[in-house]
């Protein structure tokens, strides 16, 4: 097993993730599932939005486009008598067309002139689905009844988190990561080095895409009822940043532990109404400490505290690989 | 009849163009000083809106005369941004840095929390006693409302030019603009200059704030749709140039109202168009329109 994670470039915490995402059935009630299909969601969305936006620190705020067209091509497949599973690879391919359409035009922008552009187009897409008749408007579409089943729904999440973060592990590990990495750097240097920054950003951008899309096939395949509120939404969109933002952007683990804990934030929040009243306080007052003090996140933090524990000789001393 | 229709297209058009412009120069300001893009900016034109609507109910105050207490106010709380926050990031060399942007997106977020609890999550909206009159000219009626915006913002917008032109602050401030090392060089405190700057930028979100609440009603939500139009705008005058501001604001006016004159293109389409716009000048013409026309003369780039 370990020279298979070895090679594969996966970190040994991912088989324990893998242990609880799949074991956990077996021992916990259906609340507590219901709480680890969200984290799941929220890894799905976090660790394939760090491809781009951490790997090749192309800050994209734009995401939910994906995770609604993901959504809608379910529901509405579904409503044509499909089976809902087989429309998962559909709304993920239409989400990595999507995503070239949009990528060939915004990555020709740099840093934040393509963040901006990311907001653009996908207000543009939810403008547009809030007002088309094929999407049922504002009001939202239903998925057909008699078409749920939780505990399929639950394996599909966490298989798809699983599959996520193993990909986006395998990139790192692979020349694709490092050609990433070093767009992040400095991308005239990587150009000059022979990285094609357009073609890399593109694949980046589609593979997180497709993932993203599957995700919101199955969010809509759990929640039974889709709109733009709630696909399409801007808020959304800011989640799926915050969460490897404040976890730890460009690493590995950093998405992950920034979904577990939004992915806890959020049931706390839906839990108690007055904490709901300042849900954006606490989104955005984490946002603004990590970029005051922290841009690395928990996983910086996490380093800054190992380096007080062990007095650095000059040798110990790590070069961070950056984020 | 059909040259009458375009005269009043043209008009309206001219009226909101003076409101984009106040708007986007607010980000423009802080944009050419600080290499900063201010997304917390339709944070601040929703607070106005909403300090607006506290002087009105417990004051009685106009809006257009509360300008004179926000203004000023708000130019203090920009002050107070740019000491406690924007100072403590790394300075990321000429280009914007991503840090930034996500600093003042958080701020944004924490502004909107703000507005939601001290004003609840209600749709609100100012009604004046003028709200509902107006004024013929050219054969069609045209708002108080609009018309008093439109002086205001043209009044505000000479006002700054005359200061950025004839005072010494105003040339520090465009000579930081221009050159920032140079600026630093001949003497001029670059500390100073971007807490004036961040101020008067946030100034210019209330101002735009303020009479936007005497024509439209607002939610703590209010403003992303217009923060994403004022970036349009600025894009589409270069970023940093007076009169390119005027001119984007302008030129989407006039796209709008056009669209919505002679197409059949639903109005629930509107702000897809801009924002459509908006990514497609980023990419077409990244340095402005007046760059793109302008490009025998390098008076473009001064203002």
């Amino acid at each position: 097993v370990k020279s298979w994670l070895k090679r594969s470039g996966l970190p040994s915490w991912f088989v324990v993730l893998a242990a609880a995402l799949l074991l956990a059935p077996a021992v916990a009630d259906r609340g507590t599932l219901n709480d680890l299909w969200s984290v799941a969601f929220a890894v799905v969305l976090a660790s394939a939005w760090n491809l781009l936006g951490g790997f090749a620190g192309q800050i994209s705020l734009g995401y939910s486009a994906f995770v609604g067209m993901g959504a809608y091509t379910t529901v509405l497949l579904a409503n044509r008598g499909w089976n809902p599973w087989l429309t998962l690879p559909v709304g993920a391919a239409l989400a990595v067309v999507f995503s070239v359409m949009v990528g060939f035009p915004t990555f020709r922008l740099r840093g934040p002139y393509f963040s901006i552009a990311t907001i653009g187009v996908s207000e543009a897409v939810r403008v547009i689905a809030s007002g088309m008749e094929l999407t049922g408007g504002s009001s939202g579409l239903r998925m057909p009844s008699a078409s749920f089943h939780f505990l399929s729904n639950y394996y599909g999440m966490a298989g798809l988190a699983l599959l996520t973060v193993a990909v986006v592990a395998f990139i790192r590990h692979h020349a694709f990561g490092m050609a990433l990495e070093a767009i992040r750097q400095d991308i005239d240097a990587a150009e000059a080095l022979g990285i094609h920054s357009t073609r890399y950003k593109l694949w980046a951008h589609a593979v997180s895409a497709g993932l993203v899309g599957a995700g919101g096939g199955l969010f809509a395949m759990n929640f039974q009822y889709i709109s733009p509120g709630s696909v399409f939404d801007f808020s959304l969109s800011l989640r799926i940043v915050l969460m490897p933002i404040v976890g730890g952007i460009g690493t590995l683990v950093g998405p992950v532990l920034g979904a577990v804990l939004f992915g806890y934030l959020q049931i706390k929040l839906l839990a108690s109404p007055t904490l709901r009243d300042f849900n954006l306080f606490i989104y955005g007052g984490l946002l603004m400490l990590v970029m005051l003090f922290e841009p690395r996140g928990i996983v910086g933090l996490w380093e800054r505290l190992r380096r007080l524990w062990r007095r650095p000789t000059p040798a110990a001393v790590e070069v961070p690989r950056g984020g | 009849l059909a040259v009458e229709r375009l005269a009043s297209v043209l008009l309206s058009s001219l009226l909101l163009a003076g409101l984009y412009a106040t708007m986007a120069y607010g980000l423009a300001v802080i944009y050419g000083v600080m290499r900063i893009i201010n997304l917390a900016h339709a944070g601040l034109m929703m607070l106005a809106a909403y300090v607006t609507l506290t002087l009105n109910t417990h004051f009685g105050l106009d809006p257009f005369l509360s300008l004179l207490v926000v203004a000023p106010l708000f130019f203090g709380f920009g002050v107070v941004l740019d000491l406690t926050l924007i100072r403590r990031l790394p300075r990321g060399g000429n280009a914007p840095s991503m840090q930034s942007l996500l600093l003042l997106f958080g701020l944004w977020l924490v502004l909107q929390n703000l507005a939601y609890v001290v004003w609840g999550g209600d749709t609100q909206s100012i009604l004046t006693p003028y709200a509902m009159s107006s004024v013929p000219l050219l054969g069609e009626r045209y708002g108080v409302p609009q018309l008093l915006v439109f002086g205001v913002s043209l009044v505000s917008l000479v006002g700054l030019n005359i200061v950025l032109r004839r005072t010494f602050l105003g040339k520090a401030i465009r000579a930081v603009t221009q050159n920032r090392d140079a600026a630093l060089l001949s003497g001029v405190n670059a500390g100073r200059i971007s807490a004036v700057a961040f101020g008067l930028g946030t100034a210019f979100a209330a101002i735009a704030g303020t009479m936007l609440s005497a024509l439209y009603a607002f939610t703590p939500d209010f403003g992303r749709s217009l923060l994403l139009k004022a970036f349009c705008i600025i894009v589409l005058g270069g970023m940093e140039s007076f009169t390119g501001v005027a001119i984007g604001a302008l030129v989407l006016a006039l796209i709008e109202n056009l669209v919505a004159a002679y197409t059949t293109i639903p109005t629930s389409f509107q702000d897809a168009i801009s924002f459509s716009l908006l990514v497609l000048v980023l990419v077409a013409a990244p340095n402005g329109l007046l760059a793109l026309f302008r490009g025998f003369s390098r008076r473009a780039v001064a203002r």
